[in-house]
């Protein structure tokens, strides 16, 4: 489906391979390292998750023991008012971070497939790999000074521009405003990187046709680039809804939460319940929602993006 | 030839832009890693001042930098590595070849990004427990292999499957076995996507936190975010420390992104390989 | 009994005397001493060669004990090895070894609020396994030197668990320069005062200097630092100790949720969100004339290199509440495992049992370390070498050891009253509403640990 797809040329103008001369099994040959690993590294925890789930576990009174309680963990998540508000927040928060990213990392993904100073742009697109290098936590932690009111440097800087300032940390919007703000500066990138391997999958010849044709980068973009791109933006999607389903570190160590509850993303509420309140059993079960959430998730994205593809 | 400059110069000040936007924080990082504590915080911000290396020697002698490092780059080197042995020869399979699970396969192997670690530490723990390898960084490297092969597959499969088939066709009327297509043909054009991946799949495992922290919690065996963040007492921050740690950490992923970035223009030949 | 008469003695008597002495003096010398000669090499010798493995914080006194521990190595041949966590994930590192039995740590570090969680579900030994042990028990141990609220808070169920090793008491401290400025010789005894004649006149909005902040982060430092100090204070409870019934929607409860919210515009705004680190930083950086903060502070705001103040600086008791004079209560203690072999649990207890003595309190207090040992503490060099020992000690005599309840549920307790707590704080829930979910949801709680029928 993929590969037919771009190489229409390809396809056009050389014979279609003879399924017969490639044995059915070459593929699953290339698959199995792969698999078996993440099978046997894999598979314990998640079935461990599935059993906890469906059980009363309590880390601090296990001495009571573990029964099963059938699907009530899964019923009062869904009444739980923490956790569904915990949901809406991370949705919004990818809603809001994921079209920013898409949309820089696009445009920075053009400038740096351009063809003028190939050494600058070099240097830009090892650049571009720093912010994601950057320790999460450490990320969190220099948020709380940058961001902080007295002795901020955002404050400080806006200070000079003459805007008052700004309650970063301690209001609840502002505060779901610096949380965004640093995941977009620290994952942009990401989505970049992709898409710069993603527009290297354009035939030059194609390429070179269309410069010829036109002059305008965003036709070319529209019209020739773009089904090329479409499976960087996909994976791109999948990644940071993922990624954006799993984040801690930095929201933690950046606000805790707070204030109230305003950045409290799913997994920040799933580790306090996990880890503070030791219900597991419920952890679990709201785990598993989620891990059903993100995989409808990407495959509206699959179907939604593949699909413009086949247009 | 004019109208060449004009067009040089919005990439130059776009350039710019983009290094001053994404090395800024990093640039204060590493400035407050050398001021002393109260310095960090003076308002107006202290520019120009004596550097002061104090923080970088406490952090690398007293309080287990060094090693943490040394850690961290074992982990990472050996995550990423096994990572690519694995994930490449899958996203092969997945990019050349129309096979009935084709699809599903794809799709499992990208799950196993989506769970949550904070249930997921349990069971490894657990696991670890079990074969007697807490504190020991292979099952680290375990566990990360499940987010840094998904990552590997799914970039990998991108780059395949837009290699033509006539390459296939050539290389197996020449007589070539599967093996050589895939190491001598495939592989190599490949390599923009195969180096996106080893840099990513390089910083997730050099900057995880939770299973490090609970799987190789010990001052022997633990990386470097751990380290960074065991400095957080809850109480007092010591961020010059901090800080000095956070540049610590950062440079080395810079370097292994320089020595593979090389690696991401190779995919502008590939229309030359016929 | 020999009748001893003067002047010369039968030469038989003599050589009776004499003989009954020489047995008496072996008899002595050949039983095992049990008050005169326990010394601590003879007590290890059995454990020579153990390796136990100790959780510690960073923080001073865990750095003055690592310094400390080559010192127990050398007398006793234990290896002691040392694991740190941050503060937030060590109930959670050692929940995971106790519940996976996976042996990682022999000395357990226990906040005292997780006493109720560590005893009930019998993780840790009871120590008078240790110290009804003669072989074990140091003579000189004299638990009475410890001051009784650290002792309490460490029991349960009438039984000690651990020993008190880094104790914290909560501490106002005050910029006397800045008080001295705005003419007050002295700092305020009570919150009213500290409202109505210290906080207008040491707040100045233009400057960006405020008269107080308090800590109040969500997580623990809500609900202990913010929350709970304006409880006790003003009336409220967490529940009654007999009957367990929920006190957190209570007329004192409201009354101290409303002084908090008056106290807010004398303090910087975005206060919701700060930590500790933030409000000892505005304190150092004079921004701020006064912080109600735990006692572990004193070395930051009294180091040059991290405060700009030190000259100013002053400490001295919490205020007191129209209610009571609750100052804020925590600490840690070191507890056995019990899944640990025996003999690692009698080598741990042996280093826990010196670590803890009166003998290495004093040196232990010179590297920066904070213990509960009374003689050590109220030592009068001590006294007046550190300035917060006076305060704290003081207050230590009137604390309270359930100031934050105890019990295995707490950890979730915690949890309601941080999120509640800092909306009510933030202003994004009522007081009387908020303290109300506060008490149901903690009702929950209660009733389904059994506490309440």
């Amino acid at each position: 489906m993929l590969a037919e797809q771009r190489t229409v040329q390809a396809a056009l103008t050389v014979p279609a391979v003879n399924p017969n001369r490639r044995r059915a099994l070459t593929p699953w040959f290339f698959l199995l390292p792969g698999i078996v690993v993440l099978l046997a590294v894999g598979i314990y925890p998640v079935i461990y998750a599935l059993w906890a789930s469906f059980h009363k576990v309590d880390l601090a009174m296990l001495a009571a023991g573990t029964p099963f309680n059938g699907g009530q963990n899964y019923i009062l998540a869904f009444f739980n008012s923490l956790f569904t508000g915990a949901v809406e927040r991370s949705l919004v928060f990818l809603a809001i971070s994921m079209p920013l990213e898409l949309g820089i990392g696009v445009l920075l993904a053009l400038y740096l497939h351009g063809t003028l100073f190939p050494k600058l742009l070099g240097v830009v697109r090892v650049i571009l790999v720093i912010p994601m290098a950057m320790t999460p936590v450490v990320v969190g932690l220099i948020g709380t000074l940058v961001f902080n009111n007295q002795f901020g440097l955002v404050n400080y800087i806006i200070g000079v521009a003459g805007v008052p300032p700004v309650d970063w940390l301690g209001n609840s919007l502002m505060a779901f405003v610096a949380t965004l703000a640093l995941q977009i500066w620290q994952w942009t990138p990401f989505v970049t990187l992709i898409l710069v391997a993603s527009l290297s999958t354009v035939p030059p010849e194609i390429e070179e046709a269309t410069v010829l044709e036109t002059d305008s980068w965003l036709k070319r973009l529209q019209y020739v680039q773009l089904p090329y791109l479409l499976p960087g933006i996909t994976a791109a999607l999948i990644f940071q809804t993922a990624w954006i389903v799993k984040l801690f570190d930095m929201v933690y160590t950046l606000t805790g939460g707070g204030p109230g509850v305003s950045t409290e993303l799913v997994s920040i509420y799933i580790e306090r319940n996990a880890f503070r309140a030791f219900d597991i059993g419920t952890a679990a079960a709201q785990s598993v929602i989620l891990l059903i959430l993100t995989i409808m998730l990407s495959n509206l994205y699959i179907r939604y993006f593949y699909r413009e593809a086949e247009a | 030839m004019n109208a060449r400059a004009v067009a040089a110069v919005p990439v130059v000040v776009i350039g710019l832009l983009i290094i001053i936007v994404a090395l800024f924080p990093v640039y204060w990082m590493m400035a407050a890693s050398v001021k002393t504590d109260n310095q960090i915080f003076a308002i107006p911000p202290v520019w120009v001042f004596q550097p002061t290396f104090e923080h970088y020697r406490h952090v690398l002698a007293d309080l287990g930098m060094a090693s943490a490092l040394l850690h961290s780059l074992g982990v990472g080197l050996a995550t990423t590595a096994l990572a690519i042995v694995l994930g490449v020869p899958a996203g092969y399979a997945i990019g050349r070849f129309r096979f009935k699970w084709r699809r599903d396969v794809w799709f499992w192997f990208i799950s196993n990004y989506m769970m949550i670690p904070v249930i997921l530490i349990i069971p490894y723990f657990l696991i670890a427990r079990t074969l007697h390898l807490i504190n020991s960084p292979v099952m680290l490297v375990l566990a990360y292999q499940t987010f840094a092969v998904p990552l590997v597959v799914w970039l990998t499969a991108d780059q395949f499957s837009s290699v033509p088939k006539a390459l296939d066709e050539a290389a197996m009327i020449d007589g070539a076995g599967e093996a050589t297509i895939f190491f001598r043909i495939m592989v190599p054009l490949a390599v923009p996507g195969i180096a996106v991946a080893a840099i990513l799949s390089m910083i997730f495992s050099w900057n995880e936190l939770l299973y490090a922290m609970i799987l190789t919690p010990s001052d022997e065996t633990r990386t470097a975010p751990v380290t960074a963040l065991s400095f957080l007492g809850g109480y007092a921050i010591p961020w010059g420390d901090l800080m000095a740690a956070g540049s610590l950490i950062v440079l080395p992923v810079i370097v292994f992104a320089v020595l593979v970035s090389r690696y991401l223009v190779r995919g502008l030949t590939l229309g030359a390989v016929k | 009994m020999i009748g001893i008469h003067f002047g010369k003695p039968p030469r038989l008597a003599a050589a009776a005397v004499a003989g009954v002495l020489a047995l008496s003096l072996s008899a002595t010398v050949s039983q095992p001493s049990s008050a005169a000669g326990w010394n601590l090499k003879d007590a290890a010798a059995p454990y020579k060669g153990t390796t136990i493995n100790v959780v510690v914080l960073d923080r001073p006194s865990y750095t003055a004990e690592k310094a400390l521990i080559p010192e127990f190595e050398k007398e006793t041949g234990i290896t002691v090895k040392t694991t740190t966590y941050p503060y937030e994930s060590a109930l959670k590192a050692e929940t995971l070894n106790f519940v996976s039995n996976s042996n990682q740590y022999d000395g357990i570090l226990a906040d005292l609020i997780w006493t109720g969680t560590f005893a009930n579900s019998k993780w840790v030994v009871p120590l008078t396994t240790f110290t009804g042990n003669p072989k074990l028990a140091d003579p000189a141990l004299d638990l009475n030197d410890f001051f009784p609220v650290w002792l309490d808070a460490f029991k349960w169920d009438g039984t000690l668990y651990g020993l008190p090793w880094d104790s914290y008491s909560g501490l106002l401290y005050y910029n006397k320069c800045m008080l001295q400025k705005a003419g007050f010789t002295s700092p305020p005894t009570t919150w009213d005062q500290l409202l109505t004649k210290y906080a207008p006149k040491l707040t100045n909005k233009s400057t960006g200097v405020y008269a107080y902040a308090l800590q109040s982060l969500r997580g623990e430092t809500q609900t202990a630092d913010s929350f709970s100090r304006f409880l006790w204070d003003f009336g409220g409870s967490w529940y009654d100790p007999k009957t367990y019934v929920p006190q957190l929607a209570s007329a004192g409860a409201v009354k101290g949720m409303e002084f908090r919210a008056k106290l807010a515009p004398y303090m910087p705004p975005g206060i919701v969100s700060d930590d500790h680190a933030q409000v000892v930083q505005l304190m150092a950086q004079g921004k701020v004339a006064m912080i109600t903060e735990w006692s572990s502070f004193y070395t930051t705001l009294n180091d040059p290199a991290t405060s700009k103040i030190r000259e100013c600086l002053a400490v001295g008791n919490e205020p007191a509440g129209p209610a009571a004079a609750d100052p804020a209560f925590g600490g840690f203690a070191y507890m056995v495992s019990a899944q640990s072999p025996q003999a690692k649990q009698e080598a741990t207890y042996l280093f826990v049992q010196w670590l803890t003595s009166k003998a290495v309190a004093p040196e232990l207090i010179n590297k920066g370390a904070v213990v509960a040992r009374k003689g050590a503490d109220t030592a009068p060099a001590m006294m007046s070498k550190y300035p917060y020992l006076k305060p704290m000690v003081a207050q230590w005599g009137h604390s309270n050891p359930d100031w934050r309840p105890r019990i295995p549920q707490y950890p979730q307790m915690s949890e309601v009253v941080a999120n509640y707590g800092s909306q009510i704080q933030q202003g994004s829930l009522g007081i009387q509403p908020g303290l109300q979910k506060i008490n149901d949801e903690i009702k929950a709680i209660l009733t389904q640990g059994g506490y309440l029928k």
